[in-house]
């Protein structure tokens, strides 16, 4: 099948984030000069305690989270107040959340084929075509005209990650993707996800599996308090973390 | 189980479950029934149901002239052929148990109506025809509905608002028709004319002002926020007297609309507000993923409003819009206040004439009964609705 990611090229960058500041309106400083890059083929897994500002700094990539300093280059577009640019963005950056957020009144065949009809003007036979070898490749072929009330939680997430496939993106963002399912459940979707890696694709995930992030990711980012506390990879990060935070929060969820 | 013995056990659960229970069933049974046997004594013997039939006509188009209301009878036609073809579209070649029960009702209504209020023997035949090209419309859409093209299905809903505008250039005249003007409809007609012209109008018009209270943009938030809020603090009535006493100032001379279309409006405008507010709590009940996938799955703010929210948050907003659509039916009888012939007003008009003095409970019996058949069939078209959609949201297979 045609893979939606093309051969890495570790040169390019993907994500350049630069001293990025973010205040919520009630004066809560969520980040406090936050940078990151991100190349291409890469997979940074983000970790960290809650109210970090780990989801928060994941979400400022494709616009969901507005920023008040510093500067966030996505595949080569700067990011700006400028709607046409956020949505050049969002066209070529996929995002998988938490609840999954699965569009209810659609069928799970709808759900992958609303946004490559209306955003990239693709024929619907094409898109069905492609759809459903991305939800036979998740698995779950058999569910394409079932709703998404009528699939498990693992099922969902995987659809969920199929739609984000069916845009052809260059970039996948994944916010805490299996924190919302049974322990069941889990498995399938990280499976998923790693089979993406596999395959080359760029993703950067805030997650809590240690497990993935050992076996997955490139690079393990720690944050704490609106910070970068340590980026290192799996290896050094689970075995010989560098900052004091890492070492308190690894004891944490040990 | 056998069905007679299934029907007592389901009476004695429900009805004579306890002592007490027995109790309140037999009061409400014997009040029932002495209440149906003096309305029926009423209406049998006491009832003098001549002031119907004398005045049916008025009571249906008010002072429509009679040399023109072949156009009615025309346009009656063509919505009863288009509501059975709909009709029959939607359920396809079977006929289950409702639909059955509903064709068999429209017949014995058919049938015995225009016998029992003593119709001019044309005009009962008019009726019969009426009810024949309705139920053959649903006999020859549900067989034959299925060969039409997917794409021309497609287009098909689009043939009631096209019925609507042909409906009004019926009514009112021109382009070589007798214009009628507006002040000369009246009865059900003027009812119903204005009734559906708010209820199509006020819908888009609600929609928008709920965006617009949700809106980003200060002014129009706080622009739909304050028409809303006046709206909904001031009486119908008031609005309908300023309505009539400043549209007239304010607008120069010709510009007005006129009468009847001035109430129009105003009603249109009233009830947009109510419906704002029902498609506002359907927007606060849709979680703020659905946005948020939308969007950054590359779809614009209008695709995201067509294709995502809107669909979900109307679902939830329907039985409340319909309520409203409901209320404002029942409302139109305002119209009486500020000296249109609507269904009240003429019958007010009826019961002033010496020639029936003292017929008013017939003439109200029969108002109710005419608005109760009405919000009945929205009510009944709109659970329909709510249960499409529901079924459509759990179908297993396209």
């Amino acid at each position: 099948m045609t893979s939606p990611t093309t051969a890495a090229d570790p040169g390019v960058v993907m994500i350049e984030a630069r001293a990025v500041e973010k205040w919520y309106p009630n004066g809560f400083h969520a980040l406090r000069g936050v940078d990151l890059t991100v190349h291409q083929g890469e997979v940074v897994v983000i970790m960290g305690p809650s109210g970090s500002g780990k989801s928060t700094f994941l979400r400022t990539f494709n616009a969901l989270e507005d920023f008040q300093k510093g500067s966030i280059v996505v595949d080569g577009i700067e990011l700006s107040d400028d709607v046409r640019r956020i949505d050049a963005i969002r066209r070529e950056v996929g995002m998988v959340f938490q609840q999954f957020n699965l569009f209810p009144h659609l069928s799970v065949l709808d759900n992958l084929t609303l946004a490559p009809t209306l955003v990239r003007h693709r024929s619907k036979a094409e898109v069905q075509r492609q759809a459903l070898e991305l939800l036979a490749r998740v698995g779950i072929h058999e569910q394409a005209h079932k709703f998404p009330g009528q699939l498990s939680g693992g099922q969902q997430q995987r659809v969920a990650i199929a739609r984000s496939l069916c845009m052809e993106p260059r970039l996948l963002l994944f916010d805490e993707p299996t924190s919302a399912l049974d322990p069941e459940m889990v498995q399938e979707v990280l499976m998923v996800m790693q089979e993406l890696a596999k395959e080359g694709m760029t993703m950067v995930v805030v997650t809590h599996e240690v497990r993935f992030a050992r076996q997955v990711a490139d690079r393990v980012v720690l944050m704490a308090d609106g910070e970068v506390v340590e980026i290192a990879p799996p290896e050094r990060f689970f075995t010989a973390p560098q900052h004091p935070r890492s070492r308190q929060f690894l004891n944490q969820i040990s | 189980m056998n069905r007679p013995r299934a029907l007592t056990n389901r009476l004695h659960r429900e009805l004579f479950a306890t002592p007490l229970d027995g109790l309140i069933t037999v009061a409400l049974l014997i009040g029932l029934v002495f209440a149906l046997k003096a309305l029926l004594h009423w209406s049998l013997t006491q009832a003098d149901w001549v002031v119907i039939q004398a005045n049916s006509t008025l009571l249906a188009v008010g002072r429509y002239p009679l040399n023109q209301q072949w156009r009615l009878w025309l346009l009656t036609a063509l919505l009863c052929g288009a509501a059975g073809i709909s009709w029959g579209l939607l359920r396809g070649a079977g006929w289950p148990r409702s639909d059955r029960l509903a064709a068999a009702v429209l017949l014995v209504l058919s049938l015995l109506l225009p016998v029992g209020l003593g119709l001019a023997a044309p005009v009962q035949q008019r009726w019969w025809g009426l009810t024949a090209l309705l139920l053959v419309g649903r006999w020859a859409a549900g067989r034959w509905g299925g060969d039409i093209p997917k794409r021309g299905r497609r287009l098909l809903p689009l043939t009631w608002p096209l019925l609507y505008l042909l409906g009004l250039g019926l009514i009112g005249g021109g382009l070589g028709l007798m214009t009628v003007r507006p002040s000369q409809w009246g009865g059900l007609l003027l009812t119903l004319t204005e009734a559906s012209f708010a209820i199509s109008v006020c819908c888009p018009l609600g929609i928008a002002l709920a965006l617009g209270r949700r809106s980003e943009l200060p002014l129009l938030r706080w622009g739909s926020t304050l028409y809303i809020e006046f709206i909904r603090g001031a009486p119908l009535i008031t609005l309908l007297f300023l309505g009539q006493n400043i549209l007239g100032f304010l607008l120069p001379g010709g510009l007005a609309p006129d009468r009847v279309w001035r109430a129009a409006w105003i009603l249109t405008f009233f009830a947009a507000a109510y419906v704002a507010e029902a498609v506002r709590a359907g927007l606060a009940a849709l979680p703020r993923g659905q946005w948020e996938a939308a969007r950054s799955l590359g779809l614009n703010m209008l695709q995201t409003l067509q294709h995502v929210v809107l669909p979900q948050a109307l679902r939830v907003a329907l039985p409340a819009i319909v309520g409203q659509f409901i209320t404002l039916l029942q409302d139109t009888t305002l119209l009486s206040l500020i000296g249109l012939l609507d269904l009240l007003g003429v019958a007010r008009a009826v019961m002033a004439n010496p020639e029936f003095l003292g017929r008013n409970a017939e003439v109200y019996l029969v108002l109710a009964i005419l608005f109760w058949c009405c919000c009945a069939a929205l009510g009944l078209g709109s659970r329909s609705l709510e249960r499409r959609l529901n079924r459509q949201h759990l179908r297993s297979q396209p």
